[in-house]
């Protein structure tokens, strides 16, 4: 945290893309994905390109992934809770990556 | 089907205008609705922390954290029916608002609607935008101040206008000053306008206060410098900026390297207006308030009888305007509804209106989107980022298909994805203008379509099932 006076909330798992990955109550999804070093959040539909937190306030949907079996869910707008189920399209089948 | 929920006064939008706006209403005795998207009302300017984060000692904390505290008490007070996580996703009837509440479809009927939507940041478009590891100045503040963490290690704060003023503040408070402020326009551009602070000395001085506080950290204004492109496999790594003249065109020979994992390019905002549109309020482009804004007379009516504005979404503005206007167009809407209008009454926010819409068109003005910043967009530059369609097509298309950006949208696929052009809009209708050689704001603007927030279809079926 930025400031000790500032704690988030009890520790929660979720189950990333089949990974237990610890967050704390109150943070969004994506947040405790960068909070573990992920910056990637998806690869792209067409070319596959890595996508990563854009407007962090629910805008532009560049954080989009599976949570919970619901599709194009907003990680930046999604709290986290226990045993939450997170999927990122980024094992992407299409083009070769870079 | 299940009942609407019916209010004199609907307000969607929480932030400083939406949360002014439902104080006033509640105050002059009208039943009120106040819709939000986020989990803690404040918008933006008074973003909270999240609920479940526990603060010790509130006193401690920067006033970043806590300038909202007494204003969002008053809100919860006021018997307000304040519904957080709840998107506006269209209106099929006047003066009716179809809401998703969390995962539940809801429909508010209100005898009046105050639309507070705020405002979007215009981002910079450049090669390497679409990177993880740019964002917006805006994402980062919010990373701060809503999710108390930091957006990177090495951050660049680069495009234009006072917002990255404050977004280097919050890094600051925060433990981790960015590396460098870079400002595409330059002081000498603003001198000849220096009359017309005159009554605005609260405003100079906070700006001089935010000057003082990136000295202070050691953090370097560098001027008529723009963010050329970012490079890295992955993600960011390399941020190269360059020179730029007063057009804003990067001039050749100039650029420089900085290391860094986090760049931040914002150019100001645009007006919210999807849900305006949606209402059928008559739009008109306008440079100084930030490009389309609803139309709408001294008390803030729009086109649409009972459909208000207040805030960024009618024009950019600032909080402090914000704030006048929303407590303006509730107290016009209470004496239509022939409630008692609380005091400062309608003159008095007039007044105030008048006096902060006066400043924020200055800004607008000295900062207003250069036209040699199109210069960086590269044909091979992305453009809409939900659809992956480049600048290249996006050009191609403009002469076949003519001057409205709705056939590009139509050509190219850009600004059909899930954010539905709230991203791109500004860029092809920059594009487009300057390709065929129009002004600004004549080529038409994106046409949202219902619902105007993604809703699924089984969340909808709530509205039948209880
Ligand atoms: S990052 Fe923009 S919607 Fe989540």
């Amino acid at each position: 945290m930025i400031d000790d006076a500032i704690q988030p909330g009890a520790e929660v798992t979720l189950i990333v893309d089949g990974e237990p990955l610890q967050a704390r109550r109150g943070q969004t999804v994506a947040v405790a994905l960068l909070a573990r070093g992920r910056r990637v959040l998806r690869h792209t539909r067409n070319g596959g390109h890595p996508r990563g937190l854009f407007c962090a306030m629910g805008v532009c949907f560049d954080c989009v992934m599976t949570i919970d079996g619901l599709q194009g869910t907003r990680a930046c707008m999604t709290r986290v809770e226990d045993g939450m189920q997170v999927s990122t399209p980024l094992r992407f089948e299409g083009r070769e990556q870079a | 089907m299940s009942a609407p929920m019916e209010a004199d006064i609907a307000i969607v939008g929480a932030g400083p205008a939406g949360m002014h706006a439902a104080l006033t209403a509640a105050r002059g005795g009208a039943r009120t609705v106040l819709l939000d998207e986020y989990p803690e009302p404040g918008g933006q300017y008074y973003r909270q922390l999240p609920a479940d984060f526990e603060v010790a000692d509130r006193s401690r904390l920067d006033p970043d954290f806590t300038k909202g505290d007494g204003l969002l008490a008053e809100v919860r007070a006021a018997g307000i029916a304040l519904l957080n996580e709840a998107s506006v996703w269209g209106s099929f009837d006047g003066g009716v608002l179809e809401v998703m509440h969390r995962r539940r479809a809801l429909t508010v009927r209100a005898r009046r609607t105050i639309v507070a939507t705020g405002a979007i940041e215009r981002p910079g478009v450049f090669p390497g935008w679409d990177l993880p590891g740019v964002m917006t100045p805006g994402g980062a503040q919010t990373l701060v101040k809503g999710q108390g963490t930091l957006p990177g290690e090495r951050i660049v704060l680069a495009g234009s206008g006072p917002f990255l003023l404050p977004v280097a503040r919050t890094l600051i408070q925060a433990g981790r000053p960015p590396l460098g402020v870079y400002e595409s326009t330059h002081p000498l551009d603003w001198a000849r306008h220096v009359l017309r602070l005159r009554g605005h000395g609260d405003r100079i001085a906070e700006a001089l206060d935010y000057r003082r506080v990136l000295s202070r950290a050691g953090v370097p204004i560098r001027f008529r410098t723009v963010v050329a492109r970012a490079e890295g496999s992955g993600a960011v790594e390399r941020v190269v900026l360059m020179d730029c003249d007063r057009q804003g065109r990067p001039l050749p020979g100039t650029e420089r390297l900085v290391e860094a994992d986090t760049l931040c390019v914002g150019f100001g905002f645009v007006p919210s207006v999807q849900l305006t549109r949606t209402l059928g309020c008559r739009h008109a482009y306008d440079e100084r308030r930030g490009g389309w804004v609803p139309v709408h007379d001294d008390d803030m009516q729009t086109s649409v009888r009972g459909v208000f504005v207040a805030g960024e979404v009618a024009g950019i503005g600032g909080a402090w305007a914000a704030m006048a206007e929303g407590a303006l167009a509730a107290s016009a809407a209470l004496a239509e509804l022939g409630f008692e209008v609380p005091a400062p009454g309608i003159e008095a926010l007039r007044r105030e209106r008048r006096h902060r819409r006066a400043f924020g068109a200055l800004v607008n003005e000295l900062f207003a989107p250069r036209p040699g910043l199109l210069d960086l967009v590269t044909d091979d530059t992305l453009v809409c980022r939900c659809e992956e369609v480049n600048a290249g097509a996006v050009r191609a298309a403009c002469r076949p298909w003519g001057g409205n950006v709705n056939f590009i949208k139509g050509a190219t696929r850009c600004g059909m994805g899930y954010c539905q052009g709230r991203i791109c809009g500004p860029v092809v209708e920059a594009l487009l203008a300057a390709e065929l050689g129009l002004a600004p704001g004549t080529v038409d603007h994106f046409h949202p379509r219902t619902p105007i927030k993604p809703v699924r279809v089984s969340d909808l079926a709530s509205l039948y099932n209880d």
